[in-house]
């Protein structure tokens, strides 16, 4: 979409990322937390893709170049969904176990790490 | 053979170190103790080939100068440069020839002494390493290579003596040989130091850099010293420290009794007539200093004639058959020490030889007597031997006779005869051993006569006690039922043992070395061979160093010191065991209870190095280590224990609580960067 | 349509674009604000999807494709999954208590939003996307992806498979409760 500025996507990911952090803070339900995080990754995601768009890697004018800085934002959003669908699958599996064990999921309940 | 290939008879006992290290076992289990034995034995023998090799190849005289063999680079500091090299002359290949002659016959001995022993390739493993040892120690061409040998044969010597570990007095024995030897290895470290810088500001920055090796050093020194006679005296009380810390002499001489804790073969290799020596071999080296400095030899050719006699008697105070062995071994390096004194450096290594010989011999017939009375060591269990063991009797007489120094004066003599001939002469014919005008050396000479004769009644002593009188005493000790027989190796010793004469492996080198005995010296001093074949040149400082003195009727002497001790020894203990000095110490006389207890020198030092040092040690543990460094370990550790405790708070264990902190700082930091830096543009 | 807010011209994309970013930040608020885990995983749903569409006007065809099946499609289907298993999500079950971190996050939030967009955003208003010639419009397509990911980018691609593999595995030895 040309007629839009590169400001309004950067943003967006902006606010969602914000969000995402300030969901990470107030909620006490982890699998809330987790959504929240994909909220933030997805934010990055996006500001990937609009920056491999809108050429701001790219240093030459060359089409070797403008290739290359395309793909890389694509690559590293690819990247991005792998990890975060094994972190996801992971995540959840260690909430099935902590559930199993404690019958809850409180987050300010799981303070072994307390000092 | 050439002289460059001197590092085979290097090689070969490390190889054979090697492969007894890390093979050993396995090769014992395939293939049996016979081959590992060989595996031992061989490598030293080759050695002595090799070494045999060389030495006929080199020609000895005036014109034949060291030759120096370089294998690579060590040390280049700066202007200091130690490399590899090792130095093939008469006194390095006299040395090589005993050790691994001498060592080869021990080893052999071994394979049969020790078949029983459980720890057959650890044994061998130690006994070849310490060959390796001694060998760069002899071999080396430089000061610091020769203190790596001296440091080798000081770790095998510890750990040979503490071979039967499980014992807490052998433990104790290597313990207090290994310190004791430390000492003497501080004189040598310090005396090297001082070598070093004397060189480095008398030589100053010329030269190749190779300042502590022979060929360069010991001309250099020589101009040296001249500029600095002070620095002659110091560098050589040194050097002597180091000395009488590897050859036992007086007060250094204490681990030399207690390392008799080791197997036999041991004492008669290490504590005999190898390692013990090493002293005699570094005076021999550097006796350019000694040749500079008349106080510095006084004091060596004094503290040898002390040892010689101190060690004497002490000798008849003791009732262990290796005890006796080990305070004559003492008192023979005094011997050697009273001629490298005198300037008489030729005689010190003749006596090193002869020495050698005889002193293995005696050691290796004391061992197959004890093999034979079932690890028993106390003479006074002994006698009557001669009837059971008659090739060990009949070799140890000749070694007997031989360290008495029997001889028939200008028509033959057995091997120490010769060699202390020349210690005496040359004692007695030399002013150099001299502080302020009293003649030390000549003092030393005729205390090294009484002690001759010393010698002849305390080893007749021995020999009387352990093979002859008509009583077997052994048989007096009740017959033990209760002896658990869980320990093959150690029979019990009592009235139904019969001794048994010992294995081929062990009589052969009794033999080999009986021969030596007999015929060593009178081959060696036939018209002054090992004179001139070791020291060609005069000394030179001293010039000629004339063994025969006038006016003094020597050889007449020396021979009625030795016949005359004989006889007297044979007087008071051809009988058997006197009644004075049997099982009841009670009823020894006051004198032999204090030759017994070393005359209360050893615990005096035990008390006061040991005692004393511990006190000391104790106090200052006290003040500095539990006072000041604990208190600053403590106090860190309450100081870290108390801001711990405050931060403790903080980690509440809430997650969310960690998140927020996180975006605290991290806004922190964004606020930090657009306004402050950005701002400051 | 020539009219302007700030310098920047007021075009049809950029109202389509503020429409679909408008309910993208509501969705995502929707998905920290609702106390229902159910309502927040729906509202994130849908948030992806308005990503895809976001990612379609970047000529990132394929990967809008991708977040369509792999975000939508199995992601939020093992959320759902999760919910419902545990059963958490009534109200009942974490009532959110009131407490300073809330307030604090929030406002932290907003400072952190508010300092990198003033620093960021003025900045990025002027710039505006070049027009692709025809051959480069193609680098969103499954060929241009698939030809650099498995040439420039293989190493990369090969170790982000085994760290599949080990998510795999170990959500597995996780969830079983006796293996």
């Amino acid at each position: 979409m040309n007629g839009v500025p590169l400001a309004a996507y950067i943003g967006l990911g902006m606010i969602m990322f914000t969000t995402g952090v300030v969901g990470v803070i107030i909620r006490r339900n982890p699998i809330v937390i987790f959504m929240c995080i994909e909220l933030m990754l997805n934010s990055v995601n996006l500001t990937f893709l609009t920056f491999a768009r809108y050429q701001m890697a790219a240093r030459s004018s060359d089409a070797l170049g403008m290739q290359n800085s395309l793909m890389a934002g694509q690559m590293m959003v690819i990247f991005v969904m792998a990890v975060a669908a094994a972190e996801v699958a992971v995540g959840l599996g260690i909430i099935m176990a902590i559930y199993r064990l404690r019958d809850s999921v409180d987050i300010d309940e799981l303070n072994l790490l307390r000092g | 053979m050439n002289y460059e290939s001197i590092w085979l008879v290097l090689l070969f006992p490390i190889v054979g170190f090697l492969i007894q290290a890390f093979l050993g076992t396995r090769i014992e289990k395939m293939f049996g103790r016979r081959a590992l034995g060989a595996i031992a034995v061989l490598p030293i023998a080759l050695s002595f080939a090799v070494g045999l090799m060389i030495t006929l190849s080199t020609k000895g005289g005036p014109e034949e100068s060291a030759k120096i063999a370089t294998f690579g680079n060590w040390i280049n500091a700066a202007n200091l440069k130690i490399p590899f090299e090792f130095i093939v002359d008469p006194l390095s290949m006299t040395m090589v020839l005993i050790i691994t002659g001498i060592g080869a016959l021990i080893h052999l001995y071994a394979t049969g002494y020790m078949s029983e022993e459980k720890d057959y390739a650890r044994f061998f493993t130690y006994m070849n390493l310490f060959i390796a040892s001694m060998l760069v120690l002899v071999l080396g061409a430089n000061l610091v290579l020769l203190f790596v040998g001296w440091e080798g044969v000081g770790l095998c010597s510890y750990l040979l003596i503490g071979f039967w570990y499980k014992d807490i007095a052998n433990a104790k024995a290597a313990n207090k040989a290994f310190i004791v030897n430390r000492i003497g290895d501080w004189g040598l470290t310090l005396g090297l130091f001082l070598i070093v810088a004397l060189l480095m500001k008398t030589n100053g920055m010329a030269g190749d850099g190779r300042f502590l090796s022979y060929d360069s050093m010991l001309p250099a020194l020589k101009t040296g010293l001249q500029q600095n006679p002070g620095m002659a005296t110091a560098i050589a009380l040194l050097l002597f420290v180091g000395a009488a810390g590897k050859s036992a002499q007086f007060p250094l001489y204490l681990w030399l009794p207690d390392a008799m804790a080791g197997p036999t073969p041991v004492s008669a290799l290490i504590h005999a007539a190898t390692m013990v020596t090493s002293g005699v071999v570094l005076l021999n080296r550097m006796h350019i200093v000694f040749e500079m400095s008349p106080i510095a030899s006084a004091i060596v050719c004094g503290i040898g004639a002390f040892t010689a006699l101190f060690a004497a008697l002490i000798a008849f105070g003791q009732t262990d058959i290796k005890k006796v062995l080990a305070y004559s071994t003492v008192s023979q390096l005094g011997f050697m020490f009273i001629a490298c004194g005198a300037g008489a450096y030729w005689a010190g290594m003749f006596h090193v030889t002869t020495h050698a010989f005889f002193k293995a011999l005696l050691f290796l017939g004391a061992g197959a007597v004890i093999h034979a009375m079932g690890h028993n060591q106390d003479m006074r269990n002994y006698g009557n031997l001669r009837k059971y063991l008659p090739i060990t009797f009949w070799t140890m007489i000749l070694g007997t006779l031989a360290i008495c120094a029997v001889g028939i004066p200008g028509v033959f003599g057995f091997a120490g005869f010769y060699s202390k001939e020349a210690i005496l002469g040359g004692a007695l014919a030399n002013t150099h051993a001299q502080i302020q005008g009293i003649q030390v050396g000549q003092i030393a000479g005729w205390v090294g006569l009484g002690v001759a004769a010393l010698t002849s009644i305390y080893m007749t002593r021995l020999t009387c006690l352990t093979f002859l009188g008509s009583e077997e005493r052994w048989r007096k000790i009740p017959v033990s039922h209760e002896h658990d027989h869980e320990d093959d190796t150690h029979h019990a010793l009592d009235g139904n043992h019969t001794p048994k004469e010992v294995s081929p492996s062990m009589w052969i080198p009794l033999v080999v070395l009986a021969i030596l005995s007999v015929g060593g010296g009178f081959v060696l001093a036939n018209g002054g061979a090992f004179e001139k074949w070791l020291y060609p040149n005069e000394l030179p400082v001293l010039g000629k160093i004339s063994t025969e003195p006038n006016n003094i009727p020597l050889a007449l002497y020396s021979t009625i010191a030795a016949v005359g001790g004989i006889l007297l020894g044979l007087a008071f203990y051809l009988k058997g065991l006197p009644k004075n000095q049997g099982w009841n110490e009670a009823e020894w006389s006051p004198l032999r209870r204090a030759e017994r207890d070393q005359f209360g020198f050893d615990r005096a030092m035990t008390v006061a190095t040991v005692e004393g040092g511990g006190d000391i040690a104790n106090g200052l543990w006290k003040w500095f280590d539990v006072g000041i460094v604990d208190g600053i370990v403590e106090g860190a550790g309450k100081v870290s224990g108390g801001i711990g405790m405050v931060l403790k708070r903080w980690q509440s264990g809430y997650i969310r609580l960690y998140a927020l902190m996180m975006l605290l700082g991290f806004v922190s930091f964004i606020g930090y960067f657009a306004f402050v830096i950005k701002g400051g543009h | 349509m020539n009219q302007s807010i700030g310098g920047v011209a007021i075009t049809p994309e950029l109202l389509l674009f503020g429409a679909v970013a408008g309910a993208a930040t509501l969705c995502a608020i929707g998905v920290v604000a609702f106390n229902n885990a159910i309502r927040s995983a729906l509202c994130l749903v849908v948030n992806f999807f308005l990503l895809a569409f976001l990612y379609f006007t970047l000529n990132a065809e394929m990967l809008g494709i991708t977040q369509v099946v792999v975000y939508t499609g199995a992601i939020m289907v093992l959320f759902l999954f999760v919910i419902m298993l545990l059963n958490l999500g009534g109200l009942s079950l974490l009532v959110e208590r009131r407490d300073p971190k809330k307030y604090l996050g929030i406002l932290l939030g907003c400072g952190m939003f508010v300092l990198l967009g003033s620093q960021l955003l003025p900045q990025l208003v002027s710039v505006n996307a070049k027009t692709l010639d025809p051959e480069m419009a193609k680098f969103g397509g499954p060929e241009a992806i698939g030809r650099t990911l498995f040439t420039t980018y293989v190493y990369p691609f090969e170790a982000v498979s085994i760290l599949l593999l080990i998510g795999i595995v170990g959500s597995i030895m996780l969830a079983k409760r006796r293996i």
